[in-house]
């Protein structure tokens, strides 16, 4: 029983992070990116490489991790974001976004192959280390570093108040002379580096597979809207419930109804509290 | 004899945004066939006013009537349903399609092609579209539009998207038109245009609400004219009159 | 000649060419491309009508376009239904689906309304795999044929051929008159949408529920065409192929995503490069066609054509016609 607890919350943590990563995101350009599952799918995949081919130290894969995800999260930005933005049209971001998340995905499936590959183990550790095993407490470590380093980012760093001015209000921002273009990408190579430490953080929980780009999108956005756009507690206790969700439904009815689960429970929330558990109301403008 | 003309009324209404109080105890009430002028200073609610009457916002406290008919919780739909039509300040159009497409929009309320019957093309969904396209026709080259007919929407000037939208409104067959600072943005001729297009819409019964910023505009134009001032009304009546006001002019010296 | 002419002209060539196809097409392959062609468009014409004009993104009708072909296959394969009474359920079950899909979904916001249906797919892969005794699992099953004439490939064809015609004439009818500028109005200004009194949500749920039922029928053709269907034929993927389907031939024509199917149906196969790169392909495409011509390739070809031969726009004054307006404001019918 506690081992479906802890695998749950592990699993969840990792959700929980793309959850964050889409807050990042979205205080700067207002924008929710098809590529966020991507950057930690990257982030695995790379890992794997760098420690299990090139034969690596794991500092290396971390490192390398870091930097994939980043420039990805560079390159959503550049690629499909800024010149999209330009423009009147409100949706095009996701059209653009939706592309760029296709081709990494399929890109990365020709590369490193369409079978899910083991990810290495980072400290040495034996395999039957039951509860205590690191592919738990890595994600589940890695997330609450994540949420207090970013509290900490907003709220005592001078970029992280820019963050937040931008997110409040982008036009005042601009106007006071903030250059939101450079704010905008700054904050599209962060989560990016973000997403990828995430993603090789779960990397013993989720393999290294290609495929996994579209389905952490999906299941990120989830738990970011259970817990509320733009709240960050909130995307801990989304992620938190949609993995113990996951859990509980496969050790009671088996593994193959998770994402009708999964969705059941988003629907049930977006039905009762449409904004999320913390989330703000919007108001409507005309 | 004929029975006394459902006026659209707003009464008593107020408006709050969270804290913030954009209208207090407002009325106004708008005549079929006549033009109601409604000025005020940036912020004071003349938009809000607009919107509250035209749907987009709900009161929160007062009514909106018209004629017997609460709206004051109908949806847009219902008051586009009933004769209320209105134009935006930045106007809202389709832009690939063309002005004749998008002035036959306003006719939707009337359609009474269902989804299947279009799909399969019956003679009845033929012929009333046909009809639509020809009144939409007429109503545009009476704006002054018939030179651009199939012009696609995105390539049409500031003036000519302004008195597109209006022919759209028209295309409703509103009993009211709430028009949102159309002179914005037009030269002089074109705006004597405009007096000339509400002079006809007055004498056709339609009751014309006119939001502006252009006071001499408005107040040559009207019949009565409201005026607004950090959400309340100062003065209402005869477009003369509150011309003549003192408070009025010391609002928009002051201001 | 005019553009009327010229129009009509091509359709007519257009026509031609797609009737006599089994004839001058070179082998049963390409026959066999052709009828997949229209099988796709068969679902693409309906999702053209949710994604092209009401502007909702839904990439997850490949969910329906399975559980369209798992109904046939069951219906007329397993439990030896009339295949064309069980075309009709697929299409109604297709409906059905769009209907349950829709009705919670299509209220929310553009990301959210695009990973529900994203959901959705993944749901009912989820289901097809888990009810093995129904859906043969990882297994899948076979697609049965049609009775004579059109158990061969050349009147399978037809079928198909006849089919699609009848959507892309229903789809058309409905674009070119009020409900087409309802739906328009939707995607590129629902604020004048429901100033003018459409009824948006209804409006939407219409459209997505006639793509359902498009895509159910699609499903049981294409179940039938490929002879057998597994969960692997109903990948994510192939939703985002009919999408870039409609997107690169151009939001609101008809005739604009047909050009698109046929292209990027037949391109892979022609081009056997591309065809390993496959899906990122796709996604390259709609990279490509999004920062440069987000309006569509059919656009490219309007914007090509005016340098080339630039139309001056005469500027004439707006001049009001009084009488004509009072006549036509005098109209209460």
């Amino acid at each position: 029983m506690l081992t479906v607890i802890v695998t749950g919350l592990a699993i969840g943590m990792l959700y929980a992070s793309i959850a964050l990563v889409y807050n990042v995101m979205f205080s700067t350009s207002k924008v929710l990116s098809v590529t966020t599952g991507h950057l930690s799918m990257v982030g695995g995949v790379f890992g794997a490489y760098i420690i299990s081919v090139l034969h690596m130290h794991w500092l290396w894969g971390l490192l390398g991790a870091v930097l994939a995800g980043a420039t990805f999260g560079w390159l959503t930005d550049v690629l499909a974001i800024r010149r999209v933005l330009a423009r009147s049209d409100e949706h095009l971001w996701l059209l653009s976004t939706l592309a760029l998340a296709t081709m990494v995905q399929q890109g990365v499936g020709l590369w490193w192959g369409t079978e899910p590959k083991p990810f290495p183990r980072l400290i040495t550790q034996e395999f039957g280390a039951g509860l205590m095993d690191q592919k738990f407490w890595l994600p589940i470590g890695m997330a609450i570093v994540m949420t207090i380093g970013l509290e900490f980012f907003y709220r005592k760093t001078m970029y992280g108040k820019v963050f937040i001015a931008m997110s409040e209000d982008a036009f005042a921002a601009r106007a006071r002379g903030v250059s939101t273009d450079k704010i905008r990408l700054l904050s599209y190579v962060l989560s990016g580096a973000l997403g990828g430490l995430a993603g090789f953080a779960a990397g013993q929980l989720t393999f290294a597979f290609f495929a996994l780009g579209h389905t952490l999108t999906l299941l990120g956005f989830i738990a970011l809207a259970v817990g509320g756009l733009g709240s960050n507690i909130g995307a801990l206790i989304g992620g938190a419930a949609l993995g113990l969700l996951n859990s509980f439904a496969s050790y009671y009815f088996g593994g193959e109804y998770q994402q009708t689960i999964a969705v059941g429970l988003l629907m049930v929330v977006l039905l009762i509290k449409p904004e999320g558990l913390l989330g703000a109301k919007n108001v409507r403008p005309v | 004899m004929s029975v006394m003309p459902a006026e659209l009324q707003a009464i008593n209404i107020s408006k709050q945004f969270g804290g913030l109080s954009a209208l207090d105890q407002v009325s106004l009430s708008l005549r079929p066939g006549e033009v109601h002028g409604l000025i005020g200073p940036n912020g004071s609610g003349k938009t809000t006013l607009l919107n509250l009457l035209s749907g987009y916002y709900q009161p929160t406290s007062g009514a909106i009537k018209l004629g017997d008919e609460d709206l004051s919780l109908a949806s847009v739909q219902r008051r586009a349903a009933v004769g209320v039509a209105r134009t935006f300040q930045k106007p809202r159009l389709l832009p690939m399609l063309s002005v004749l497409e998008n002035a036959t929009l306003g006719a939707w309320s009337h359609s009474e092609s269902g989804f299947v019957a279009s799909a399969v093309s019956l003679p009845s969904v033929a012929r009333e579209d046909k009809k639509f396209l020809d009144q939409t026709t007429e109503l545009l080259h009476g704006v002054g539009l018939g030179h651009v007919i199939h012009r696609r929407a995105n390539l049409l000037d500031h003036a000519e998207q302004r008195f597109l939208e209006i022919a759209r409104g028209l295309a409703m067959r509103p009993s009211f038109i709430l028009l949102d600072e159309p002179a914005g943005g037009l030269t002089t001729q074109e705006i004597d245009h405009l007096s000339q297009v509400i002079h006809t819409l007055r004498s056709s019964g339609i009751g014309v609400l006119l939001v502006e910023h252009h006071t001499d505009f408005v107040f040559r134009i009207s019949d009565r004219v409201t005026t607004l001032n950090v959400g309340k009304m100062i003065k209402h009546g005869a477009s003369d009159e509150v011309r003549t006001d003192p408070e009025v002019i010391r609002v928009y010296l002051g201001a | 000649m005019n553009s009327q002419t010229t129009k009509t002209l091509s359709l007519l060539v257009g026509a031609i060419l797609i009737a006599a196809l089994p004839f001058w097409a070179g082998d049963q392959y390409q026959l066999h491309l052709a009828a997949l062609i229209a099988v796709y468009w068969i679902l693409i014409a309906g999702l053209n009508l949710v994604v092209g004009f009401t502007g909702q993104l839904s990439i997850g009708h490949v969910g329906l376009l399975s559980i369209g072909s798992y109904t046939f296959a069951i219906l007329a394969g397993k439990m030896g239904i009339d295949p064309t009474l069980s075309v009709f359920v697929s299409g109604l079950l297709g409906g059905l689906c769009g209907l349950a899909l829709g009705l919670p979904s299509l209220r929310l916001p553009g990301f959210y309304f695009a990973m529900a249906t994203m959901a959705f797919s993944m749901i009912v892969n989820e289901i097809v795999l888990a009810q093995v005794d129904l859906t043969g699992g990882g297994i899948g099953l076979p697609g049965p044929m049609f009775p004579k004439p059109f158990d061969s490939p050349i009147g399978f064809y037809y079928l198909v051929t006849a089919i699609a015609l009848f959507v892309t004439w229903l789809t058309w009818n409905i674009a070119r008159r009020m409900w087409g500028r309802a739906f328009i109005s939707i995607r590129d200004n629902p604020v004048a949408a429901q100033a003018v009194g459409v009824p948006v949500f209804k409006a939407k749920l219409l459209a997505f529920v006639f793509s359902g039922i498009t895509a159910g029928v699609s499903g049981a053709l294409f179940a039938s065409l490929q002879s057998y269907i597994t969960p692997d034929t109903f990948v994510f993927e192939l939703s985002m192929f009919f999408f870039v389907c409609i997107i690169i031939g151009g939001r609101g024509s008809i005739i604009g995503p047909f050009l698109g199917t046929v292209v990027l149906t037949a391109l892979p196969e022609l081009v056997s490069p591309l065809a390993k790169l496959g899906n990122f392909f796709y996604g390259l495409l709609l990279l490509v066609v999004v920062l440069v011509v987000p309006e569509g390739i059919g656009r490219m070809f309007e914007i090509i054509s005016e340098r080339l031969r630039p139309r001056t726009v005469h500027r004439e004054p707006i001049t009001p016609d009084l009488n004509r307006l009072a006549k036509a404001l005098k109209v209460r019918e």
